[in-house]
């Protein structure tokens, strides 16, 4: 049985526009964006920014988006292998429930919560990983849904534990020194940083190589010698790993969890930040979620109008240029060309 | 508690819910089935088509065997122009269409929202006659959702084995190129199995106004239902979904009345996720190659 | 198929969003700004429009009769409102932005229990006033002893006693109660203490839960029929799934009591229930014949179209014994307010009357709004009031 390329569809298809196959040749816009100067300049400025900004609303704002960042990098991880999750909020909800309690319940302290927030999500991704990895595009995609939802469910019911919906409340700051705003932006700002950072390196190695060979030929890989299902699952420990520290981080910010923060609608949050800001490049999730957090700024007290423009660009991303913004520049290579020949 | 009144009960209630499941997930299946397009939008639509149930036949007052088709008929005819703008895009696209008509839904959604406010409303049923067959008791519109569900199928299945164009369907759903190879106009086809798809969507979703309740949210369950019943049928099989149809609607029925509803869901998804892992293509459906 | 135009629509179309930004809208001076959290998306839409509006009638009002005067200075009132899709997360990004960028002193909401909980540890360190509906008693009773939220309807641990002996003395011969509650915080909350005033009576109790979202109950009717319950409690429901809950039990042919003991307002379960909601009694918090509500609730429906949320009254009370403690206050202060507050015992509030604060033995605080609440009827499709109860 020849598994097809799990993210396109297989036979060149009589309506197919753009086969989204990521070159080998680096883009334009992607060498310069990820260039060591950019993040530099990009670094000073996240350091610089509680000096500048006296708003704590700011820091708050900047906080969040460090934290789904992560989350959207960890999920973009699996979805290098070619398998896009629509359940990895569940995950985060792990890490996050597990975090709390050990922190409230057990008095553990916060370095040790991390830990295990990481270790759960990673020991269930390694139980579920062997058996779900084996389905191809499509089919994995509903899997992750129902299996977030069984998750989510579990939440919810198991009352004793997580406290049901009316969830965790009373989750501690990390340590005294960081309940205040400019110290704990700056625990995430290093988080971040530094998980990102890793991600990077991995993508970027021999290791990120084969992980890109998977997703584009996946027989090809095979015969190469490439430990196809173990590669997949040991990224998806990762990625469901780095996904519960995510989760540990809301809660120690938030103060409360519950339920719905670890639904379906964050999930899809989730992999519409991987889609929109490019699928292939880690720049993507990085993009994709200044935008989708930014954005509802911009629309504050327009909601209807903020998930209606999410969608139209979503629609408009996956028709036109399925490797997200950070593929923009493709684009407007091809609009230059003129017609030719992308039919 | 498993006495026979309780479960000829139980029975009738499953009955019941597989016709509306099997509605909603007919016109679904069509469009994986024939476009390889995943209408993560489906629920939208069907939502559109109970609120144009609501003001033809709620505000209106038009009778009832003019009101649930023409509205049907609206929403099908307005949603060929984004079968024109949007979905022509997607055609083959498999992954593509499911993130990017997760988006028209979003879309859809929110306009909704905008044009109808968030606030949950209802459609008069077209009967409040109650039927009583010794013990047990059933609504008399859930025996037309039943008898509708049960004339769709068949005209369905007549169509695409008898008829030139549900030939021709089903030779594109096969293999488009070759299809058009032998002179079936596929772009005419996908419009028509587009529109007949997004009409059987609209009349479920009109159904499922008047059964439940009306919102621009109401689409969301919809479309979960949808792809249970043809992820266990067979995503484009029309049989499969019959048959997906009523096993989900008896598993809810049972389960539900005698287990109560967490096991009802941990059940059904449980079932679903397995029968994705063992066998992805459905109860019935064709194995992909 | 021409495709570059579509592209370039598409860019541009990108672009415009991109560009678009938000216009600050200048404020005149002397505006004084209200913090609104509400869920205004999603499911719980309804409800947040319910608290938004209520609070906008009041300072609608209160504004046309030329602002609110304090310490000799004389505000116009603005409504600042954020939406936080009943999400605890959403809820503390809202209050960050509401306390640290707005600005804002008092915050009316957010509705319901998670995004309570999920704003109090921004508003309580910076002493904002706040006001709540959530049934959760952690909103009150908790590290900050609710120093500065107040609850302002009837939580399930107030109304619960009452109605439960109420009940009793309704209908003498009924023995067994089914409940069927949703499996979200205020059902999980709400069910226990229920369940416990209706086990003090001599009631015998069976419960089931169901997800959020669920329209299909005749499965789990017919398990609470086999159970041969006298009465049917609906709790915590929502109007939807409450009209839902209405409709299918006698569609199934449940002959017995039925009683909504919580949730406000009435209206969108009639409409949703029809005919079959006749014979029901419910909870409400207002009489809309009283002559006290007949102008809120005219005021309500001159501005906005719909059904008027229960929501609503509650908030413009709520909104109105604000004014009043900052007035006796004279003050902009929080504390100041706050001490006000608690002394506002037997203020005549527009909707519910004299103020009673409640909640020491319960919560630590009594920062619980109790008041008067009524019974009502369905008949022919219109409520009644059937008896009004004074905790």
């Amino acid at each position: 049985m020849i598994k097809s390329s799990t993210l396109e569809s297989a036979p060149p298809p009589a309506f197919a526009t753009q086969p989204a196959s990521p070159a080998t040749v680096v883009r334009p816009a992607r060498r310069w964006l990820a260039h060591p100067v950019t993040v530099a300049v990009v670094l000073v400025l996240l350091v610089a920014l509680p000096l500048v900004a006296h708003d704590k609303f700011v820091l708050s704002v900047a906080v969040t988006t460090f934290i789904t960042a992560i989350a959207a990098a960890s999920l973009h991880l699996i979805v290098r292998t070619g398998h896009v999750s629509l359940g990895h909020a569940a995950f985060m909800g792990i890490g996050a429930y597990v975090s709390a309690i050990a922190t409230t319940d057990f008095g553990l302290a916060f370095p040790v919560a991390v830990c295990l927030a990481f270790l759960a999500p990673a020991a269930l991704a390694l139980i579920v990983g062997p058996i779900l990895l084996r389905l191809t595009g499509k089919y994995f995609v509903l899997v992750t849904l129902l299996f977030g939802e069984i998750v989510r469910t579990v939440f919810v019911n198991w009352t004793d534990v997580t406290g049901g919906s009316n969830g965790i409340s009373g989750v501690p700051a990390p340590s005294a020194y960081f309940s205040n705003p400019v110290p704990f932006y700056y625990l995430a700002l290093g988080f971040a940083v530094v998980i990102i950072g890793i991600i990077g390196r991995l993508l970027a190695s021999e290791v990120g190589r084969m992980i890109d060979s998977l997703r584009e030929g996946e027989a090809l890989a095979r015969c190469s010698g490439v430990p196809v299902l173990s590669t997949k699952v040991v990224i998806f420990m990762l990625g469901c790993g780095i996904v519960g520290i995510a989760g540990a981080l809301q809660a120690h910010f938030v103060h409360y969890i519950d339920p719905t923060s670890f639904a379906l609608e964050q999930s899809l949050n989730l992999v519409v930040i991987n889609v929109i800001g490019g699928m292939y490049t880690l720049i993507g999730p990085i993009v994709g979620t200044l935008f989708v957090v930014l954005l509802p700024e911009f629309l504050r007290g327009y909601v209807e109008l903020q998930h209606v423009v999410f969608g139209i660009v979503l629609i408009l991303v996956m028709a036109f240029f399925s490797g997200g913004i950070a593929d923009a520049g493709v684009l407007f290579k091809r609009l230059g060309l003129g017609r030719g020949g992308q039919q | 508690m498993f006495s026979p009144a309780v479960l000829g009960q139980v029975f009738v209630d499953g009955i019941g819910l597989s016709a509306i499941y099997i509605l909603i997930a007919l016109g679904f299946t069509l469009l994986f089935g024939i476009m390889r397009v995943v209408n993560f939008a489906h629920g939208a639509f069907a939502m559109l088509g109970g609120y144009a149930l609501y003001y033809l036949y709620g505000n209106l007052g038009l009778p009832y065997l003019v009101a649930a088709p023409a509205a049907a008929l609206i929403v099908a005819t307005v949603a060929l122009v984004l079968e024109r703008i949007v979905y022509r895009f997607f055609y083959q696209r498999m992954f593509q269409s499911m993130i990017g008509l997760l988006g028209l839904d979003m879309a859809i959604m929110y306009t909704a929202v905008i044009a109808w406010n968030a606030e949950e409303r209802s459609v008069p049923p077209s009967t409040d006659a109650l039927l009583h067959l010794g013990d047990l008791v059933f609504p008399a519109q859930k025996l037309i959702i039943a008898g509708i569900a049960a004339v769709a199928l068949l005209l369905f299945y007549l169509f695409t084995h008898y008829s030139r164009y549900g030939l021709a369907m089903r030779a594109a759903a096969q293999d488009v190129d070759i299809a058009e190879a032998q002179g079936v106009n596929s772009t005419a086809l996908y419009r028509l199995a587009f529109f007949i798809a997004i009409f059987m969507a609209a009349l479920a979703g009109g159904f499922y106004a008047q059964t439940y309740a009306l919102s621009p949210f109401v689409g969301e369950p919809q479309l979960m239902i949808a792809f249970i019943v043809v992820i266990l049928g067979g995503m484009g099989s029309i049989p499969g979904v019959a048959l997906g149809g009523l096993l989900l609607g008896f598993a809810n029925s049972f389960l539900g009345t005698f287990y109560g509803s967490a096991t009802s869901i941990f059940v059904s998804f449980g079932a679903v996720i397995l029968l994705l892992i063992f066998r992805p293509w459905g109860l019935l459906g064709a194995k992909e190659a | 198929m021409i495709r570059n135009p579509l592209k370039a629509i598409a860019i541009r179309t990108l672009c415009a969003v991109a560009m678009s930004g938000a216009v600050c809208a200048a404020h005149a001076q002397e505006t004084m700004k209200i913090g609104v959290i509400a869920s205004l998306s999603g499911g719980g839409t309804a409800w947040g429009l319910g608290l938004e509006r209520g609070v906008q009638i009041a300072i609608d009002q209160l504004n046309a009769a030329g602002g609110l005067k304090l310490a000799g200075k004389t505000y116009k009132l603005d409504l600042i409102a954020y939406d936080d899709q009943y999400n605890a997360a959403q809820a503390k990004t809202a209050a960050d932005r509401l306390v640290n960028r707005d600005q804002v002193s008092v915050i009316f909401g957010p509705v319901g229990s998670p995004g309570a909980l999920g704003s109090l540890p921004v508003t309580e360190p910076a002493k904002v006033l706040q006001f709540v509906d959530g049934y959760a008693p952690q909103i009150l009773r908790n590290q900050w002893k609710g120093a500065y939220v107040f609850r302002v309807n009837n939580s399930t641990q107030e109304f619960s006693g009452p109605i439960v002996a109420w009940l009793h003395k309704y209908a003498p011969n009924a023995k067994k109660i089914g409940m069927i509650a949703p499996n979200d915080a205020t059902g999980q909350s709400g069910v226990p203490i229920l369940t416990n005033a209706y086990k003090k009576n001599g009631f015998d109790v069976w419960t089931d839960s169901y997800e959020r979202g669920t329209k299909e109950f005749t499965p789990l009717l017919l398990r609470m029929m086999a159970q041969n319950v006298d009465v049917f409690d609906l709790n915590a429901n929502a109007p939807g799934e409450a009209g839902l809950l209405v409709k299918q039990a006698r569609q199934v042919g449940y002959k017995g009591i039925i009683i909504q003991s919580g949730g406000a307002g009435i209206d969108e379960l009639i409409q949703i229930a029809g005919p079959l909601a006749d014979g029901m009694l419910k909870y409400d918090v207002i009489d809309e014949t009283l002559p006290r509500v007949k102008p809120f609730v005219a005021a309500y429906h001159a501005k906005y179209s719909g059904v008027m949320n229960g929501l609503a009254p509650v908030y413009y009370n709520a909104a109105n014994i604000l004014f009043e403690a900052m007035r006796r206050a004279d003050s902009t202060d929080t504390t100041k307010i706050r001490d006000q507050l608690e002394k506002m015992t037997g203020y005549d509030a527009p909707i519910f009357g004299k103020v009673v604060w409640t909640g020491e033995q319960d919560y630590g605080v009594s920062h619980q709004l109790l008041h008067t609440f009524v019974i009502k009827e369905v008949t022919n499709g219109k409520a009644s009031v059937k008896a009004v109860i004074t905790p």
